[in-house]
């Protein structure tokens, strides 16, 4: 038993192996994909898949969704899924996709390329009322993929509480990097932990921005990571880190810099405007203000993020799908979503009314007018979460190394 | 039933009168006995892994079936990917591979001597309360492997029990999950040898497989050092057990007769008992390597490779790879290795084990130790 | 001097020996065994009272506290958010039922096929346990993707068959019960047989109540087995109402954006997964050190 275990295991795995290998080759599996038979009159039964921020994001699509399935006679169930990428990833390879689901603009290239999604976006009624950057993100090869569900873009919030016990004013609010460095020693001078920010290029390269740098040319075409301008930003933010006036939220034992924020351990952070529905929810006591991030050598800076409501190729219902995208992107819809949970409108016909009833928010939507949006090309998923670990361990390494490093790299993914 | 077996089954064929003889039926009964678990184990065991391998051979893009035309099939590419190209992919995967050699070389070691320890300290016959402190040391094994992970989440937070505990005396303990330096880095730097925040040029400027020899020597990120103790912790209990079981297997008498000679205790236990447990020494290093190298309940839910890519093993990046980033015949290219690296293992302790057996016998050990 | 009374032949028979420095030296000694058994039984047992006493903590309590094993105030609240705002119901429903149906599969099955391996003569009999030895020897890990292969192809993936099929039926548990029934005498059955029983009736009526230790033993490493189960149901499943415990639990604590850390309540779902196997473990204890055991000789 003892010794000639794994020999006879060999064996016998070699035999069993030979056994089946006729199995398989017969088995007969589909040698073409079937074409969804399409069903595309009458009630249908979709499933949504959605990448929630949480429970009101939630119960708003939920409502949505009911409320747009009453009207057609369908059903529309809506999942949020804990982790989107990796649902959608098993449900693709699965050939049972759902009919919409939330499309990341950093995956969007991944799932166009691969023809996993609907071309449908021009269908969509008014679809030139999209804000034309978010057009540029979702569309793949000339044509406009999905219509996108709404924006956020990154602004710099603070605590007012903490921000007075400091002893700082509102003109203490700073609008450069220099002032971000010199408020943030009267904080840590209090033993305020001054800033939280996340640990990944979501966050961080707002300051590659500022710097007026990126990881990619404009067209995406050319990598231009380890350009002097990347380099500024990487060495002051280090700077901040070694200081200890930017603390990343893990070091704060938080999992996002909002949820540091509202725990008070610090009286900074750089977030989005979903931190509004957070804060609401779960440290509903704490008094924060909103601003514009500081600006950088090259001006102000910010990144914007998006999703659009994809439509899986596959789908056996896209009319009855197309029709409750168009649903849920009317300018009315959106603007109830932006109250459910705080994401501003994806079309511009809804801006006015957005800024009216949220003048707190203005600079989140001032942000849009110089927000860089993510890199939209595929393969880029690994290269940049390479890149988050440079950013990690940014006291410990030098910037230029994690640039040089984030340069090879995307060369390598783009092919240039 | 009779007739769709009795073919394949018995030596005597064709005997479709009511009553087969005893051996044929012998042999349908035993083919009907083992057909569930045949079936079961050749769908979902055999089968998969002879898919995988196509898998692994291919570029599929997770879209539909991977087993129909226009897969494009790209032969050994995925593997060579892994070691030869100066690529991303390359990177990563000698990265888990360096993560888990170090996990390995400290939780095998660390578990195999705490649960020998253990095992003798519970098997004293001094002591009472045998049986609580064994129950005691094997229930972190029984339990789930989530559930134990979210408790060592909590305990290692920063602002949590081990930080708590340290804090009493007086030592300011490290962010555990945040902290990506490798141990080894710190200790060198601890010891003055290197600066870790600037090594030596000959370490850095290169290195096998597309790391830096720098990089290969950071040893275990001290996150990685909570997942190794969670680890310890846990299986510890399990191998005490079989050490317990053998150390009850050795007479008592024996050890007795080398006490009644004058040996120590530590002289007993060093060449009567030791060498005794020896079968069970080796079973034990065996399978705490093959279960080493395939950690990955505890890295998903306590890490997913963070803080920069430290805790990244072999199994969690060919997860993560195909699931994450649809690149399904790298993934399961990953895993392959990762197999072979198990398998080889496994048979170089084998034979490791045949050799020394043969070499000193326990007793001659024992006269010569008290000369 | 109580210490001593329960060893009282040995001690008495060394300090005849040697004196009485050896008594003290003995004295010493078995508190030092004490020392370290007390030390170790902390390290291995504390983690559970800080489960469970910061399970009914509020979380700033448990957020300045995490040592304490004495709750401040003591709060179910946690609890109540786990039933009310989380699926752990479904989840704890769904790990019942595939446990359930997987431990009373695999302990059939696999007995049957112990049995016929280690009793019935058929052609590739000796083939066939090698390769059941060979399938013990693949690691789990490489068969995360492939198993996600095979459900798919089959169409299963995603369904409460994905969950029960592919591990209903297990190679070790094979292994266990052939050696089992090879250890028990073969007369028994030859008796049964004589008075004309057929195969199944003597492995069900006779063979099977004589292995009520290895068929308890087998149960309930399977129950753990399975109950503990994770990396399979991450391939096998992926809507949130297949999810079982184990895999809920993995989602609450990768959780989504906006959720916070929430340890009473991770802590609370945690201690509610730990509970079933805990109770099965005081009351069987001796099955599981001998699944140990078993576990032991197949390697």
């Amino acid at each position: 038993m003892k010794r000639a275990t794994l020999r006879n295991a060999a064996l016998g795995a070699l035999a069993g192996a030979g056994l089946l290998t006729s199995a398989a080759c017969g088995s007969g599996f589909d040698d073409k994909p079937a074409a969804p038979a399409q069903q595309s009159t009458g009630p249908a039964s979709l499933q949504i898949l959605i990448g929630s921020s949480g429970d009101a994001e939630t119960n708003a699509v939920r409502q949505a969704a009911d409320a747009w399935a009453k009207a057609s006679g369908s059903t529309a169930t809506v999942t949020p899924a804990q982790d989107l990428a990796q649902q959608l990833g098993q449900a693709f390879a699965g050939d049972n996709p759902p009919d919409v689901f939330y499309v990341d603009a950093s995956r969007f290239a991944d799932y166009a390329s691969v023809g996993a999604l609907e071309p449908y976006g021009d269908r969509i009624a008014n679809s030139q009322d999209f804000y034309e950057s978010l057009r540029a993100t979702f569309t793949y090869d000339g044509k406009l993929y999905c219509a996108p569900k709404d924006f956020s873009t990154l602004a710099l919030i603070v605590n007012d509480g903490l921000w007075k016990k400091a002893g700082l004013t509102d003109a203490d609010v700073p609008t450069t990097w220099e002032q971000l460095t010199s408020v943030s020693e009267k904080l840590a001078a209090k033993g305020i932990t001054p800033l939280a920010v996340g640990d990944t290029r979501d966050r961080i390269g707002a300051f590659m921005v500022q710097a007026g740098g990126w990881i990619t040319s404009p067209d995406g075409k050319q990598a231009t990571a380890d350009s002097p301008e990347n380099a500024k930003a990487l060495e002051y933010v280090q700077s901040l880190l070694k200081e200890k006036f930017a603390r990343f939220p893990k070091q704060l034992d938080a999992g996002w810099g909002g949820e540091a924020f509202g725990k008070e351990k610090a009286a900074m952070t750089i977030e989005g405007n979903w931190i509004k529905g957070a804060l609401k929810a779960d440290f509903p006591d704490v008094k924060y203000s909103v601003h514009e991030l500081p600006a950088g050598p090259k001006g102000k800076g910010t990144l914007s993020f998006t999703t659009c409501w994809g439509i899986s190729a596959k789908s056996k219902y896209k009319e009855q799908a197309i029709d409750f995208v168009q649903a849920m992107t009317t300018a009315d819809q959106q603007m109830a979503f932006a109250r459910a949970f705080g994401v501003m409108p994806s079309r511009q016909s809804a801006k006015d009314a957005y800024t009216a009833e949220f003048p707190g928010d203005a600079p989140f939507v001032n942000g849009a007018e110089y927000a860089q949006g993510p890199v939209n090309a595929p393969k880029m998923e690994s290269v940049l979460a390479d890149f988050d670990t440079g950013i990690q361990q940014l006291t410990s390494t030098s910037p230029a190394s994690v640039l040089e490093r984030l340069q090879k790299n995307t060369q390598a993914a783009l092919g240039n | 039933m009779a007739d769709m077996t009795a073919p394949a089954g018995g030596p005597v064929t064709g005997a479709r009168r009511p009553r087969l003889s005893a051996a044929a039926r012998e042999g349908v009964a035993g083919w009907l006995f083992v057909a569930p678990v045949v079936v079961i184990l050749g769908l979902f065991m055999l089968l998969p892994i002879l898919m995988a391998l196509w898998v692994s051979l291919t570029e599929w893009n997770g879209q539909g079936s991977p087993f129909r035309a226009g897969v494009p099939f790209v032969g050994l590419d995925n593997y060579a990917r892994l070691f030869t190209e100066e690529s991303l992919a390359r990177q990563d995967f000698m990265t888990s591979i360096r993560n888990n050699f170090y996990y390995v070389l400290i939780v095998v070691p660390a578990q195999t001597v705490l649960a020998l320890g253990l095992a003798v300290i519970v098997n004293s016959r001094l002591l009472k309360g045998r049986t609580f402190f064994r129950a005691a040391f094997f229930f972190p094994s029984v339990t789930s492997s989530v559930a134990i992970s979210v408790v060592f989440l909590f305990m290692f937070a920063n602002s949590g029990a081990v930080s708590g505990l340290l804090n009493l005396f007086g030592i300011d303990g490290p962010q555990w999950f945040s902290d990506s330096r490798g141990t080894l880095h710190l200790l060198l730097g601890a010891l003055g040898l290197v600066d870790p925040d600037a090594p030596p040029a000959a370490l850095t400027d290169g290195g096998p497989f597309g790391l830096s020899w720098w990089e290969w020597l950071s040893g275990p990120s001290v996150a990685m050092t909570t997942i190794i103790m969670l680890v310890v912790w846990t299986t510890s209990g399990t191998f005490m057990l079989m050490f317990l079981a053998a150390l009850q297997d050795i007479p008592v008498t024996l050890e007795e007769a080398s006490r009644l000679d004058g040996a120590g205790r530590w002289q007993t236990f060093r060449h009567v008992t030791l060498p005794l447990l020896k079968p069970t020494l080796f079973l034990v290093l065996t399978l705490g390597t093959i279960a080493t190298w395939q950690v990955f309940d505890q890295v998903y839910v306590m890490s997913q490779g963070d803080p920069a890519k430290t805790t990244l093993t072999p199994a969690y990046l060919s997860y993560k790879t195909a699931f994450r980033n649809f690149d399904y015949g790298p993934g399961t290219a990953i895993s392959f290795v990762l197999f072979v690296i198990i398998v080889v293992l496994a048979l170089v302790q084998r034979w490791v084990l045949r050799d020394r057996d043969a070499v000193p016998r326990p007793g001659r050990r024992t006269r010569r130790g008290k000369a | 001097m109580a210490v001593s009374i329960g060893a009282a032949p040995r001690s008495t028979r060394e300090r005849r020996r040697t004196g009485g420095s050896a008594g003290a030296r003995t004295l010493a000694s078995t508190f030092a065994g004490y020392f370290i058994l007390i030390f170790f039984a902390l390290v291995f047992l504390y983690p559970f009272v800080i489960q469970i006493a910061n399970s009914f903590k509020t979380e700033p309590d448990a957020a300045t506290h995490p040592l304490s094993p004495l709750p401040d105030p003591v709060t179910l609240g946690a609890y109540e958010k786990v039933f009310l705002n989380t699926d752990l119901p479904l989840w704890l429903g769904n790990s019942l039922l595939v446990t359930i149906i997987v431990t009373v599969g695999r302990v059939f099955l696999d007995s049957l096929a112990g049995y016929a391996l280690a009793r019935l003569r058929f052609p590739g009999r000796a083939a066939l346990f090698s390769a059941i030895v060979a399938v013990i020897a693949v690691p789990g890990v490489v068969l995360f993707i492939p198993k996600f292969l095979v459900l798919n192809q089959f169409g299963l993936y995603d369904s409460y068959t994905a969950l029960i099929l592919p591990v209903i039926a297990d190679a070790a548990g094979v292994f266990i019960m052939k050696q089992f029934f090879e250890s028990i005498p073969v007369s028994v059955e030859e008796a049964a047989r004589i008075d004309g029983a057929g195969v199944f009736r003597t492995f069900w009526s006779v063979v099977l109540p004589m292995a009520r230790p290895a068929l308890l033993t087998l149960t309930i490493i399977s129950f753990q087995g399975t109950w503990n189960e994770f990396p399979h149901t991450l391939v096998a499943v992926q809507s949130p109402e297949l999810f079982t415990l184990p895999r809920g639990l993995a989602d609450l604590v990768s959780g989504s954006l906006g959720k916070g850390t929430q340890y009473p309540l991770k802590l609370g779902a945690a201690v509610l997964a730990t509970i079933p196997v805990a109770v099965i473990f005081v009351v069987f204890q001796r099955y599981f050190v001998r699944g140990a055991n078993e576990g032991a000789e197949k390697g």
